[in-house]
């Protein structure tokens, strides 16, 4: 669902005027899943491509960590291997010579250049510490295959991490904003890998796309010492399957947030459900060791205790509500008593009850000091 | 097939770097079928297209698993095969006299063209920091430039000849670059890029107790990700025995393939080191 | 391939693989290594032999106590006493001062009256507690003699003979002088280059010592790339060349990622540690406790042209390693956690006190 939700919002693209929509993919060393979610995004967007049923009319494939040939096989499986990928596809070769020494050593005699035969038309990019060249390098390849003026094409970065290796977050930043909000990008989609960066720059590339997909470990384990031996079928784990939780920011300014599996299977990627129901409590309650959220039953018993103050006068007894009993308890409440509350609060003043010693109930957290007659 | 592959401590590592179970008769086996493919179709840690990164610590030496994988690549089933040693941390006679007796004779090897061996021993980046970067980036490309001209010489396109390419470590290559880790994480990367050209393989020595004193942000993360298998070597949480070196906890992480992604596993087991060999079994069982 | 012979204690194989050259202050050792000695018999036999020509010995000092200072004197003196050219580098503005601190090889005149006081040796003594399981004591005793010439024993009260420092091949170089350690560097490399290590017959060795090499009052201190490439190129220097450069170091003047790359550094890792005075849990746990000063360890021993651990500490922690384990933990517990003794196994350093002497004599 979620990932059927991001593919549709890649594919439906960017409004008049509006800035493309981004998609992040994160992911982190113990579960390193975010290749796998980048290329089942990519191909199947590409997918929707090829059969005309998207917005963006091809997709400029910027290729950093996998090379050019990976994504044109790729690709081509999805294009049930028509030959020539030309009229949807260009790849931006990042990742064979990003520092150009290829290059030079050729220059200079002491590689040869062998050329590789790829489906896809390629553009090979030598410096990939000048970002502005890298961004006009990709719309001029985008420009190649759209078909009119209004025409628009995709973006997909197979890794931010690596531009961020080479360049500062600001300049990186900058490249990223730059395609959303240039009128002939459709959509964008970028993958990084969130151990290797500070939490600044994460929340800046988070900043900048308008969807987040983060790629958890199924199973939490501790990884401080080396190998246990109970912890390995857990990590092993962690290899094929992942909790993929996607937030997105809508038009209508609200956040919709999906939780979903990921399985890794020899085909590919495939994503169900989530078997476990954390999803429910994703508000905007903190996330403490506490439950404070209320039951139906709960909130009827809390509805029904009577306030403190309000049994002065009638000198009936009457339950009061004991701030330190936990929710757990509330079942308790029907019991009789009346305990002894502490108000701590040495700015305003104390509330002392005195304690009815019939039904003093031993409690280890009171204050001693509760029996003097102030 | 040789003995070597045949005997049981072995087939543990061997299972280990595994890419899945038809691979491994396919490499096990004397003859190479035609029909491999460049993009990464051979088996084994060490196979085509593959990246093992190998960890280890102050107290448990990672070499062995190095002289283990040297001879392995060497064996006379693939007599094609060749090695391109970059080396920070040894000269050659020391290899040469542990891996003889293993039975494997480098310097045969070395004249024969298996065993291409570069001395980094030497290699040192200008010292003054301001023309440092850019001769930083000299270097690192001239070695990447021998590094491929190897390859290029060695391999061939339907992966009947394999080249392996292995560095003895990584960390003193940060320390003869003025620790610009990033530019060993670039050399790397184009390394990384020749595994997917020409469908060699690299395996990389690096020392995890460096790292893991950086909160985050570490220089070995980014060698973790790019690599396929993950071998670290630590000592018993016991402590020292005779009998036990320590353990070694193998992550394989899986290559993709034309025909899909192989599963991924990982594997603990126990390690002895002798003078010929090492050998691999499981706790409180000994082969 | 040698045939593993079995082995009733782990020195036996030592003793076989270890020959004499005809050099003397070297001994050849297995692999194709040869040694010297770092002028403790007793550090030598548990090192297996010595130094091994072209390690890279460091010593994780002790900033609240001078014990490295024990082990550089030794190594030093016996350096000079076997006419090997020497190379020394200290922090001091001054480090030729030094050399007039260096101890005096005990000579036949001694001897004699060493047999009437044997309580005012003053000699530097590893003893180790696994010692009483070393069967080799008789072959030991003969073997002294000889060992004599390749390992003497120091009389810390002495200082060196001034005709042995004569017309010597020694130079000094203080570390506060340079800003960079190209001097040191240089030295290093002319020293070095004395001695290029090529195939045949060994004829002479070097020694280069270099005290406390990040020590917070020079100027390059704090440029820890700098030093670890300064480091990495003496390594390299060394496998060349037939020489053994000890290098001390405190460990706690620098960072954990560069204190490890430093150990990883390292061919042979040892470390000082004072005792605490007035320790009375120590005082049961270790006999002579009174006598001992300080614990050395060994962290890492030089493994070249072999894979194999060091054999002389496998088989011992196989014998002992409920007694000692339970030791080391109770000594690790002293230590700071920086150390993790890769072989958990301690020795005490004791000399017999010159206050003793001094009583006496008093």
């Amino acid at each position: 669902m979620a990932a059927e939700a991001i593919i549709r919002a890649l594919r439906d693209g960017a409004l008049e005027g509006e800035h493309a929509p981004a998609l992040t993919i994160e992911d982190s060393i113990h579960s390193p899943l975010s290749p796998s979610v980048f290329n089942h995004i990519i191909a199947h967007l590409f997918s929707n491509i090829f059969t005309s049923k998207s917005q963006p009319q091809g997709i400029v494939l910027v290729a950093f960590s996998r090379s050019p040939q990976f994504y044109a096989e790729l690709l081509q499986s999805k294009a049930n291997d028509v030959t020539s990928l030309n009229q949807w596809v260009r790849i931006l070769d990042c990742h064979t010579d990003p520092m150009g020494w290829k290059t030079r050593l050729v220059k200079n005699g002491i590689i040869a250049n062998p050329s590789v035969e790829i489906a896809a038309p390629v553009s090979l990019c030598e410096n990939v510490k000048d970002l502005d060249k890298v961004f006009s390098s990709i719309v001029e390849l985008g420009r190649e295959f759209v078909k009119d003026k209004k025409g628009r094409f995709a973006v997909a970065i197979d890794s931010v991490s690596e531009i961020l290796r080479h360049a500062s977050t600001s300049s990186t930043a900058s490249l990223l904003s730059n395609l959303r909000s240039h009128d002939q990008i459709s959509c964008a989609v970028w993958s990084v890998h969130s151990d290797l960066h500070e939490k600044k720059t994460l929340s800046a590339l988070e900043y900048m796309s308008s969807m987040v997909g983060i790629v958890e470990p199924i199973s939490q384990t501790t990884t401080s010492q080396g190998s246990n031996y109970d912890n390995l079928p857990l990590m092993e784990q962690n290899f094929v399957r992942g909790k993929f939780s996607a937030r997105f920011k809508r038009r209508n300014g609200r956040i919709r947030l999906m939780l979903e599996e990921l399985h890794v299977e020899p085909t590919g990627i495939k994503f169900v459900p989530s078997s476990q129901d954390d999803l429910i409590s994703q508000s905007l309650v903190p996330k403490v060791q506490f439950n404070l959220q209320l039951s139906e039953k709960e909130r009827n018993d809390r509805a029904k205790v009577v306030l403190p103050f309000e049994h002065q006068g009638n000198g009936t007894p009457i339950q009061i509500y004991d701030g330190r009993k936990s929710l757990n308890e509330s079942n308790r409440e029907n019991k009789d008593y009346t305990v002894h509350k502490q108000t701590e609060d040495a700015g305003r003043g104390e509330i002392t009850y005195f304690r009815d010693s019939d039904d003093e109930m031993p409690d280890s957290d009171e204050d001693p000091d509760d029996d003097l007659d102030i | 097939m040789s003995g070597l592959y045949s005997s049981p401590s072995h087939s543990l590592l061997e299972e280990a770097l595994s890419f899945g179970e038809a691979d491994d008769a396919v490499y096990l086996s004397s003859s190479r079928p035609k029909a491999a493919l460049p993009s990464g179709g051979g088996g084994g840690g060490g196979g085509s297209g593959t990246v093992v990164l190998i960890e280890d610590c102050v107290e448990t030496n990672g070499g062995f698993i190095l002289h283990h994988l040297i001879k392995r690549a060497l064996s006379p089933n693939r007599p094609s095969d060749v090695v391109v040693f970059v080396s920070f941390a040894h000269p050659f006679s020391h290899y040469d006299r542990i891996l003889r007796k293993m039975g494997c004779n480098l310097s045969g090897h070395r004249e024969n063209k298996r065993f291409i061996y570069h001395d980094m021993l030497s290699m040192n980046s200008p010292g003054s920091v301001r023309d440092g970067i850019e001769a930083t980036d000299d270097l690192l490309m001239t070695l990447y430039g021998k590094i491929q001209k190897a390859v290029e010489l060695y391999s061939s396109p339907e992966g009947s000849k394999h080249v392996t390419i292995m560095i003895d470590d990584i960390s003193l290559m940060e320390v003869a670059v003025n620790g610009l880790s990033n530019h060993v994480v670039d050399f790397l990367h184009y390394c990384y890029s020749l595994t997917t050209q020409f469908g060699c393989s690299m395996i990389i020595l690096n020392h995890e107790d460096i790292y893991s004193s950086l909160e985050q942000l570490s220089p070995l993360l980014h060698l973790e990700y790019l690599a396929n298998v993950v071998i670290k070597a630590e000592p018993l949480a016991t402590g020292l025995a005779t009998d036990v070196h320590g353990q070694l906890t193998v992550f394989n992480k899986g290559i993709c393939r034309r025909n899909g992604k192989s599963k991924s596993k990982i594997r603990n087991f126990q390690f002895r080191v002798k003078e010929n060999k090492v050998e691999f079994f499981y706790p409180g069982s000994q082969t | 391939m040698a045939a593993i012979k079995s082995r009733t204690s782990s020195f036996s194989r030592n003793v076989s693989t270890v020959s004499k050259t005809n050099v003397p202050g070297l001994k050849h050792g297995p692999n194709g290594t040869t040694f010297l000695s770092s002028g403790i018999a007793d550090l030598d036999k548990i090192l297996g032999g010595g130094f091994s020509l072209g390690s890279l010995v460091m010593i994780m000092e002790d900033p609240e106590a001078p014990h490295h200072m024990l082990l550089l004197r030794n190594f030093m003196s016996q350096g000079l006493v076997h006419k090997q050219p020497l190379l020394y580098a200290s922090p001091a503005k001054e480090p030729r001062g030094f050399l007039g601190t260096l101890p005096n090889p005990v000579t036949s005149r001694d001897e004699k009256s060493r047999e009437r006081d044997a309580e005012q040796e003053k000699n530097l003594r590893i003893a180790w507690q696994y010692k009483k399981y070393f069967g080799e004591q008789n072959q030991e005793s003969q073997k002294d003699e000889k060992a004599a010439e390749y390992c003497n024993d120091f009389d810390l009260r002495k200082p060196l003979d001034r005709q042995t420092l004569s017309g010597q091949n020694i130079s000094c170089v203080s570390l506060q002088e340079s800003s960079d350690l190209a001097t040191l560097h240089d030295h290093c490399s002319k020293l070095l280059a004395q001695f290029p290590r090529h195939e045949g017959e060994i004829i002479s060795a070097g020694r280069i010592s270099i005290q406390s090499l990040c020590a917070p009052q020079c100027d390059y201190s704090d440029k820890e790339w700098h030093l670890l490439r300064f480091i990495r190129s003496l390594k390299s220097l060394l496998r060349y060349s037939n020489a053994v450069a000890v290098v001390t170091f405190p460990p706690s003047l620098l960072s954990p990622t560069v204190l490890k790359r430093w150990q990883h550094l390292a061919d042979t890792l040892l470390s000082v540690k004072a005792v605490p005075d007035e320790d009375k849990e120590l005082a049961k746990l270790l006999t002579g406790y009174q006598d001992m000063l300080g614990l050395l360890n060994v962290h890492k021993v030089a493994r070249f042209n072999t894979q194999v651990l060091h054999h002389s500490d496998c088989t011992i922690s196989s014998c002992f390693i409920s007694w000692e384990s339970s030791l080391s933990r109770k000594l690790v517990s002293y230590c700071q956690n920086w150390m993790m003794p890769l072989y958990l196994f301690c020795f005490f350093i004791f000399f017999h006190l010159i206050f003793l002497s001094f009583h006496a004599e008093m």
